[in-house]
């Protein structure tokens, strides 16, 4: 009767019931829950705009994110997508721009972080990272959170930046939910899965609502677009090594046409490109494990897994597959497992105690294999459809082994024609100024100096004679001048204003681009009072580190001021960009 | 019939007594060259922008501009330095330049490779230890040659002592080569005339090269008849008494081109030594005035004496200086290369003539000298066939640089061919080549080795000299065997140059190949071997039976060619 009853209430023709009743009656409770939550959202999505108004007591939520290259960024992004799903009112906020007193009202906070450098933050959440740490940082009670730390096992102080603030969050009085979740290079499904998890958990108090998915847009741009889970394979137009035949090292122009893939870069973006393993070095770990028959494998070798990075755990996991005491002892005590580390690679470790391995085993050992990011050299306005990069190869010798870079070996032995898995990854805040006339600062030893020939090209392209002056630096002036006629000819147009140079191993003394900087101090303070946007992009070991300590330098000898306060504030003025690695 | 200047008069005009751009052009180090201009004037400080040829192909498209560096070089008067001298020099090429020193056929020592950025550095670690670049190219006088005979201490003291004169008093007076080498601040604003003026050049120079030779019969080292003024020792008991005076030498010819050619000087005359510097004087202010300032090809000494006649010349000389020369004495040359291995001096002190191949010194080399110039207390000889003598070595010092030489195995001679070859510089650092030379006659000779060896010539002295161009700088003209580039491995062949450097040779086969220069010569080498008279030379032998025919004068190089 009840059914009959409610038939008759029932403003759906039997025929259009029939699938919905069969679909009810196969599901579980939780798809019933969603289903419910689906169709309210489905009214309000169609319902006039007055009724639309967001039920007003929405909890809030900030997801704050420290990046470099962008992971945390664009896990930010998909988190507040996420919680706005689950009702939550998100807003995503760069640590960059954070501030320490807007954090204490936040309410429900969730952190996404990466490390850097060794153990360090990303650079533009230096000074946020460091007010946090610091003595006087105000109490954060009544702030609810969550970390999220990306990092990589193969540095020593693996996820270190997302571990403090976890840390330091709960000293200054804010409640932990959940555990900092540490997340290796494979972040992309167990980071999702925590932030749904979490974001569940929090949101478990407040009564779930409205499930917003969007009926009516079409589907999200990024979707179609090639991203780095769908790249392009882009073919290599251009592949030349720009040392001379006696340079004692090869860095590669390599151009990339994008042509029909709706890929858009801006000078300042990177291209991340998918590597193949070389395939040599796939045979040596599939022989060493005694699995050279298994073709599947060999596959999956070949561009899923990471073959060549030795982290600590895979020490220790190793060691306890095969049953290796002296490995055991080594994967166990992290000074050991350093020195261990030093110039080894996976393939060393399976050397060091042969052992015939299931797949399964060999591939349950392996990390998956990350992109690489390479900063575009090309300015779009200038080159359309192609992306042009400056690839240094990694290459050296130990153990008796010739090792070479991932994706910088595999692009050395491309040749043109062939194809390259890419995505765009975008870097918003490594831009020319919006103002014609500002200045720019640019240095860029070695292939530091890929994104301020894209820089060049955007200039030349606009017809823009912005005052702008390069710091290089490479080994010898012969060999080793990267794009030196491209240099000569924007200087000759007048387009680059000045250009400073450092070879190291010209002469009998070092001489690398903060000497140049320090012989030029009074014009480069000048500049810099004048407003010019300082750049520096390469080597984050060393060049970064000595350029900055220079600047500084600089700084108090022209001005008697505290040079480290002044960088600061240029950084927090969006003065002092750096793109290192 | 005034023919324009040619465009280097006006450069050398503008130049503020050779200072031009250069100042500014070295603070840029975008590019390691200089300014077209200015490459030109360098050539008066010693230095030549060059750029290493064999990498040409591939730098563009690397976008690299062509792989600038830079030759400097030296001015030795007489080929004469100490050991801490030679330390310093090598110190430099390690450190500012290739690695490498290069010993020429005109007794000093040339650099490549120097990267602009490091020229300063170079050039005062060069006045550091007290020697100089100072005029070893350009349109001025060169770098004055002498015997390199140390064996007779008092002849080879007053050759060399007369080389430092000549070059002395042959001196730009310009101050720039300090100026911009060694203070490295004062650029003089453009307009500001400098204080200074050439007395003997005048502000345009002279209207090309010119260089002298100082010879000490029998040795005929410096091929003094190669050169635009020489004088060649006269010596009475023992004593030098006065020179004979030459003039109007040169090798530089150009393909194809009949009305230019390598010239043997003429002798003109005997003078007293005292009066030597006057005349060299005079003959450089009548080139200056005299040489042809139109056409840079016919500018030298030897072709202003050709249009001019040389009794005019003479006459003018005589002019100029207040009386005429007295006659020319006899003399009597025995050979052009020189005597290698150990010798003693007259004085007591005992020399080493060290074969250096094409006077390059790199690598092993450069080591064993070095061991030699930290315990050698004497001085160290470049002679004008681009080797070295390890000069004045003490009594009680021979035996330690006598070990030295054996442990480095440089004790043992060449064989008669290689011990008197010359190759000139050519490629990859020469701009001028058309083929390589330096690098390859060393393999020929090897090649040419076994064929001698086969008609048992192995010991026999034979001059052979090649060079990549027909400009002549290893003076192949005045060789047994002379070798000239023509194009990349093609050689034009002369024979029939005196042994002693006074007789020019003859073209004999145009365009050979490596490979087919041997096989012209070694049937030659077996009849010479057979039929040649005693003590006669392959050179004599070729014009006694008619090989090829003897040049008697310069002007008549291209006549009678069979080839
Ligand atoms: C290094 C040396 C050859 C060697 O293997 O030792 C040499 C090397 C060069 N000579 Fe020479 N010449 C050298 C002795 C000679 C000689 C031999 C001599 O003087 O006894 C001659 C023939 C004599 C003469 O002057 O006629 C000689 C006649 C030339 C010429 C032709 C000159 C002419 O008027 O015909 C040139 C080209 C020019 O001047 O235009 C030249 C030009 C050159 C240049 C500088 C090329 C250039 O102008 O760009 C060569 C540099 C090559 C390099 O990469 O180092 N070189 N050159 C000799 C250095 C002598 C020194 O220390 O001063
Ligand atoms: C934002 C960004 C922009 C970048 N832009 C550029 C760019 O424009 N151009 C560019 O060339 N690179 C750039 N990089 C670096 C680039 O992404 C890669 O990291 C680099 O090319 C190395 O990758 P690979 O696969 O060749 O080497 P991998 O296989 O990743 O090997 C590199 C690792 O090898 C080890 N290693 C290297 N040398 C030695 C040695 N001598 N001894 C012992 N171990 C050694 C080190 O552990 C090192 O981390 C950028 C990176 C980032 C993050
Ligand atoms: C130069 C460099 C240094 C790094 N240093 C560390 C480190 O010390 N510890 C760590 O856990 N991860 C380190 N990483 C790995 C990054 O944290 C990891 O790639 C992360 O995914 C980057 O995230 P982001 O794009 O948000 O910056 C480093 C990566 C690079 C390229
Ligand atoms: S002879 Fe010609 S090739 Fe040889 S060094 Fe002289 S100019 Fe150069």
């Amino acid at each position: 009767m009840a059914s009959s009853q409610a038939t008759a209430m029932i403003p759906f023709a039997e025929e259009q019931l029939a699938p919905l009743r069969s679909l009810l009656a196969d599901s579980s409770a939780e798809q019933r829950t969603w289903l419910s939550g689906y169709i309210a959202g489905f009214q309000a999505a169609n319902a006039p705009a007055a009724a639309a108004a967001p039920p007003a007591a929405k909890p809030a939520l900030t997801v704050l994110y420290a990046t470099e290259s962008g992971n945390s960024e664009a896990l930010a992004a998909s988190a507040k997508r996420e919680a706005g799903k689950l009702g939550f009112a998100a807003r995503v906020l760069d640590m960059a721009d954070a501030s320490l007193d807007g954090l204490a009202k936040a309410g429900n906070l969730l952190v996404i972080a990466s490390t850097w450098g060794e153990g360090d933050p990303p650079q533009r959440a230096e000074a946020f990272f460091a007010a946090l740490m610091a003595s006087d940082a105000p109490p954060l009670a009544g702030l609810r959170y969550a970390v999220l730390a990306l990092g990589d096992r193969a540095y020593a102080k693996f996820c270190e930046t997302g571990r403090r603030i976890d840390t330091r969050l709960a000293e200054l009085g804010a409640t932990r939910l959940a555990p900092v979740e540490e997340c290796d290079l494979d972040f992309e499904v167990p980071a999702r899965a925590w932030i749904g998890t979490t974001l569940r958990e929090l949101g478990a108090e407040t009564p779930a609502s409205v499930i917003h998915v969007d009926f009516m847009r079409p589907p999200a741009t990024e979707a179609a677009a090639h991203s780095r889970a769908r790249p392009f394979a882009a073919e290599i137009a251009e592949l030349v090594n720009l040392n001379s035949s006696r340079s004692t090292v090869r860095n590669f122009h390599i151009a990339l046409s994008l042509a029909g893939s709706g890929l858009a870069y801006e000078p300042g973006d990177a291209i991340g490109v998918l590597p193949t393993n070389d395939p040599a070095l796939v045979d040596d770990v599939l022989r060493a494990a005694g699995l050279d028959h298994d073709d599947a494998l060999r596959a999956a070798l070949a561009t899923r897994h990471d073959i060549t990075t030795l982290t600590q755990p895979q020490i220790s996991a190793y060691a306890a597959l095969v049953g290796d005491a002296k490995l055991a002892a080594i994967g166990a005590d992290p000074l050991q497992a350093a020195a261990f580390r030093a110039e080894r690679q996976f393939i060393d470790l399976l050397d060091a105690a042969p052992h015939k391995l299931a797949a399964e085993q060999l591939a349950g050992l392996l990390r998956p294999l990350a992109p690489r990011l390479y900063s575009v050299a090309s300015s779009r306005k200038l080159v359309d459809e192609t992306a042009e990069l400056l690839v240094a190869e990694v290459a050296w010798e130990a153990h008796g082994r010739a090792r070479r870079g991932v994706a910088s070996g595999e692009i050395a032995r491309r040749r043109v024609g062939e194809t390259l898995p890419a995505y765009v990854q975008a870097n918003r805040h490594f831009r020319l100024p919006d103002e014609a006339e500002r200045p720019v600062l640019m240095i860029g030893p070695g292939t530091g100096v890929a994104p301020f020939r894209a820089f060049m090209q955007e200039q030349e392209a606009l017809g823009q004679k912005r005052r702008s002056w390069l710091f290089f630096g490479a080994r010898q002036f012969t060999h080793d001048f990267l794009y030196q006629l491209d240099w000569q000819e924007w200087l000759r147009a007048g387009l680059l204003t000045r250009m400073d140079v450092a070879f190291s191993r010209d002469q009998p003394e070092k001489q690398y681009v903060q000497d140049r900087m320090w012989e030029q101090r009074r014009d480069l303070f000048a500049w810099l009072e004048e407003g010019a946007v300082l750049y520096v992009c390469g080597d984050a070991a060393a060049m970064a580190k000595d350029v900055h300590a220079m600047l500084a330098r600089i700084v108090a000898d022209q001005s008697g001021r505290d040079g480290e306060a002044y960088l600061r504030d240029l950084v927090q003025a969006g003065r002092y960009k750096r793109d290192v690695y | 019939m005034t023919k324009p200047p040619s465009a280097n008069e006006g450069i050398k005009a503008a130049s503020r007594l050779l200072r031009g751009g250069i100042a500014e052009g070295l603070r840029d180090r975008i590019t390691g060259g200089l300014a077209a201009d200015d490459q030109q004037l360098t050539k008066f400080h010693g230095i030549y922008q060059q750029d290493d040829r064999d990498l040409r192909p591939e730098r563009a498209k690397k976008k690299l501009e062509p792989a600038y560096g830079f030759m400097a070089r030296l001015r030795v008067p007489g080929g004469v330095m100490t050991g801490p001298q030679w330390l310093a020099m090598e110190r430099i090429a390690r450190e500012r330049g290739n690695g490498t020193l290069r010993l020429t056929t005109r007794q000093t020592i040339q650099f490549h490779g120097i990267l602009k950025g490091n020229l300063q550095a170079a050039i005062r670690g060069i006045h550091a230890a007290m020697m100089d670049t100072i005029a070893a190219c350009g349109d001025v006088n060169r770098n004055v040659i002498a015997a390199a005979d140390p064996q007779r201490a008092g002849a080879h003291k007053g050759a060399v002592d007369l080389a430092r004169r000549l070059g002395g008093h042959l001196l730009p007076k310009s101050r720039a080569w300090h100026e911009i080498w060694i203070d490295g601040e004062q650029v003089v604003p453009a307009g500001d005339a400098p204080a200074e003026s050439e007395p003997i050049y005048g502000p345009t120079y002279l209207p090309r090269k010119f260089k002298i030779a100082i010879a000490v019969p029998p040795t005929n080292d410096v091929d003094v008849f190669a050169h635009d003024l020489g004088f060649i020792a006269i010596e009475q008991d023992g004593r030098c008494v006065g020179y004979d005076v030459t003039v109007g030498g040169g090798m530089g010819m150009t393909h194809g081109e009949p009305d230019t050619f390598p010239r043997t000087a003429d002798v003109i005359g005997f003078c007293t030594p005292d009066e030597a510097v006057d005349i060299a004087e005079k003959v450089v202010t009548i080139q200056r005035d005299w040489g042809d300032r139109s056409d840079r090809k016919h500018a030298r000494l030897k072709y202003t004496i050709e249009r001019e006649g040389l009794d005019r010349f003479v006459a003018e000389l005589a002019t100029r200086r207040g009386r005429a020369l007295a006659p020319a004495r006899p003399y009597a040359f025995a050979r052009s290369g020189d005597a290698l291995g150990w010798s003693e001096g007259d004085d007591g002190r005992a020399h080493f003539s060290l074969f250096i191949e094409n006077g390059r010194v790199g690598g092993a080399l450069m080591a064993a000298l070095h061991a030699i110039a930290e315990v050698h207390r004497g001085e160290f000889v470049l002679t004008p066939n681009q080797n070295l003598i390890i000069a004045g070595v003490a009594p009680g010092e021979r035996a330690a640089v006598a070990a030295l030489l054996g442990e480095h195995g440089l004790a043992n001679p060449a064989g008669g061919l290689r011990r008197n070859a010359m190759a000139c510089v050519a490629l990859p650092t020469c701009g001028l080549a058309l083929a390589e030379s330096e690098r390859s006659l060393p393999g020929l000779v090897t090649q040419l080795e076994a064929a001698l060896a086969a008609s048992g010539l192995a010991e026999d002295e034979i001059t052979i000299r090649m060079t990549g161009c027909p400009n002549g700088c290893a003076r192949p003209y005045l060789a047994e065997i002379g070798l000239v580039g023509r194009g990349p491995g093609t050689y034009h062949l002369y024979l029939g140059g005196a042994f002693d450097g006074t007789r020019l040779n003859k073209l004999f086969r145009r365009d050979l190949k490596e490979p087919e220069i041997v096989a012209t010569l070694a049937p030659l080498f077996s009849t010479y071997a057979a039929e040649r008279r005693p003590g006669e030379r392959f050179s004599d032998f070729a014009i006694r039976t008619g090989v090829v025919a003897a040049t008697t004068a310069g002007n008549r190089f291209h006549e009678d060619v069979a080839a």
